[in-house]
């Protein structure tokens, strides 16, 4: 089952900007679509030019909708993009299709780093995001070290980093066994990831991480895509394959430390989301990738929107609902592809 | 002196490939022994030999994947290391043994990737290269195939895919490491006659012998990492050599229905059978 290109171009599109909308509606306190539109592109070029009046939207709603809704709802849509889209790459050059984000304990590194900057460093020398930022990229040279020769084969690869990822994690562990309550339950938190306390300044890093990555990731797409046929193949086509595995895995594991650092760990994204682009749209590695930005933002703004209203008063971690709603959508589609071939 | 020179010069410019006491080893095992050789524009070579004696070895040498220890391999009179990976590729196509099985990835998709080393990454498909790709597709006559996944296909299919991205990848050399394997008799010799149809040289191993002698200028049997015979069909496929080498015994006679030698084995205890 496969539909025509252009007309699921246009589609996913329209899924993303209806979702984005949607998020910046639903919430605790409900607003409406025109409410949004007019918060979004009247009220806050009259603020610039300094004319009033013209914006009926309450002030507390125009600070909700900027202030805490729209940080919160990009840094989703980054989040399920960047994952998505790095995920895709990862499955790719290592022929693995449950290779994913995390594959080289980049969670698991960031969680030490961000463990150590509470409990640790808690007089706030450091923060949480930095700590797990800089423990995200050492887990990546821990395991190339380790790794060493083994780097050019792709089995030992990812083994080398499902040992560094239970390494790290036996450290996480540790401190937070011999931590107090108060700190261990915080840490749990941030490891079951949240956008919640997602700032404007924030987004910064992310963005232009995901963005740099996305426009490396095409222009290497064919070679990518040569890569993932076979590295024997790929070889006599002339690409310096092992260059370009080490390249793309490094881009692929800041854009996770950086998104790891921001939201915690949210797992499933970036396995589940290449897999069902791939269903849809076959898989010719840009089709993929951008099927993965829209399909893999929408959803996460969908799990965000979920995480937010499922309880409530309350906000549910997001790496929960994910792999929730996650694993059952996976089912469906594992199911009904099963019944096509 | 001088007309001794330049027809030695000549002799050597018609060479595509040349083998100076070639070495290969891994973890201290000789693999590939001093093999010395040459293989000239238009050739048609078959490798031939018994399980492990090192023709894919020899092949990966000629394609770069191998790194020679020892000896000089010059191609295109020139020394094999001084090309970039990507000069190479624009000269030798490839096939090899193992086709992509990965994430269905789309016939013209898997086509399309001959194109890679001729094409800069920042380039955009041109319609132009959209006609190459579909020719190359209907040469193999997989046009109506041409959006299905590469997954779904058969073994003879898969490989007719294989040759249509080494047509596009329009070489002057095309390797084949076991290009038959996996295939019925009828895909076998659909798949090497298409071969045969590119008019390029073609270096390529082989298992069955009475396809190499159907469609092999010239065969190199190797045994045990050592050039054994080289020559024609007709010098290099002798009783002796099924025997010492193959280990089998056979009767050879001149094959019915084309110019080249059949090779009838037997298998029943010492008698030779009769057709």
């Amino acid at each position: 089952m496969k539909f025509k290109y252009s007309f699921i171009t246009i589609f996913s599109l329209i899924l993303l900007i209806f979702s984005l909308l949607a998020a910046t509606v639903i919430g605790s306190v409900d607003l409406t679509f025109g409410q949004v539109f007019e918060t979004l592109f009247i009220c806050n070029e009259n603020q610039n030019s300094g004319i009033q009046n013209s914006c009926s939207v309450d002030p507390v709603y125009q600070k909700i909708i900027w202030e805490i809704r729209l940080p919160r709802i990009l840094m989703a849509f980054l989040t399920g993009a960047g994952l998505s889209i790095t995920g895709a790459i990862l499955q790719s050059v290592t022929r693995n299709p449950l290779a994913d984000p995390y594959l080289f304990g980049i969670s698991s590194g960031a969680a030490l780093g961000a463990v150590l900057a509470i409990s640790v460093f808690s007089s706030g020398i450091i923060s949480v995001t930095f700590g797990a930022l800089s423990g995200g990229i050492f887990s990546v040279i821990l395991m190339l070290t380790l790794a060493g020769r083994a780097v050019l084969q792709v089995e030992r690869l990812l083994l080398s980093g499902v040992a560094v990822s239970f390494m790290l994690g036996a450290f996480t562990s540790l401190i937070i066994y011999y931590s107090d309550p108060d700190t261990a339950s915080t840490l749990l938190f941030w490891m079951m990831g949240s956008f919640s306390n997602s700032q404007w300044q924030d987004l910064l890093l992310p963005a232009i991480s995901i963005t740099i990555g996305f426009i490396l990731f095409l222009i290497y797409r064919s070679w990518i895509g040569a890569i993932q046929a076979g590295d024997e193949g790929a070889f006599t086509l002339g690409i310096p394959v092992n260059q370009l595995r080490l390249m793309m895995l490094i881009i692929c594991s800041v854009i996770t430390a950086i998104l790891v650092a921001q939201v915690g760990g949210i797992g499933f994204v970036g396995l589940m989301i290449p897999h069902i682009s791939r269903y849809i749209v076959g898989s010719t590695l840009h089709k993929v990738l951008f099927m993965c930005v829209t399909i893999g933002g929408s959803f996460m703004l969908w799990v965000d929107v979920v995480a937010h209203s499922l309880i409530p008063d309350q906000v549910l971690p997001v790496g929960i609902v994910t792999a929730a709603i996650g694993s059952l959508f996976f089912f469906l589609i594992l199911k009904s592809r099963g019944r096509a071939l | 002196m001088s007309s001794i020179g330049s027809s030695l010069n000549q002799q050597h410019s018609s060479a595509v490939f040349a083998a100076d006491k070639i070495c290969w080893l891994v973890d201290e095992q000789l693999i590939l022994d001093c093999l010395t050789f040459e293989i000239k524009a238009q050739e048609f070579v078959g490798i031939i030999g018994p399980n492990g004696a090192g023709k894919s070895s020899l092949l990966r040498c000629l394609y770069g994947l191998n790194e020679i220890c020892a000896g000089e391999l010059t191609f295109q009179n020139k020394p094999s290391h001084t090309y970039t990976r990507r000069e190479l590729a624009k000269q030798i196509a490839v096939v090899v043994q193992e086709p992509p099985t990965h994430f269905d990835m789309k016939v013209s998709d898997v086509v399309a990737m001959g194109l890679i080393p001729h094409k800069s990454l920042l380039a955009f498909s041109s319609p132009q290269e959209q006609i190459t790709i579909d020719n190359a597709i209907e040469m193999v006559e997989l046009s109506e195939k041409k959006n299905a996944a590469f997954n779904t296909l058969s073994g003879g299919e898969k490989q007719r895919v294989m040759v249509a991205r080494a047509i596009v990848q329009n070489p002057q050399v095309l390797i084949l490491d076991e290009p038959t394997n996996h295939l019925d008799i009828q895909h076998q010799i659909e798949v090497l006659q298409l071969v045969k149809r590119m008019q390029v040289t073609v270096i390529l191993s082989l298992h069955d012998l009475n396809i190499a002698a159907a469609f092999c200028d010239r065969l190199i049997l190797l045994d045990k990492g050592k050039i054994v015979a080289d020559g024609s069909c007709d010098q290099v496929l002798t009783q002796q050599n099924l025997k010492n080498i193959f280990r089998i015994d056979g009767q050879i006679d001149q094959h019915p229905f084309h110019s080249g030698r059949r090779i009838t084995f037997n298998f029943t205890d010492g008698k030779v059978n009769e057709i």
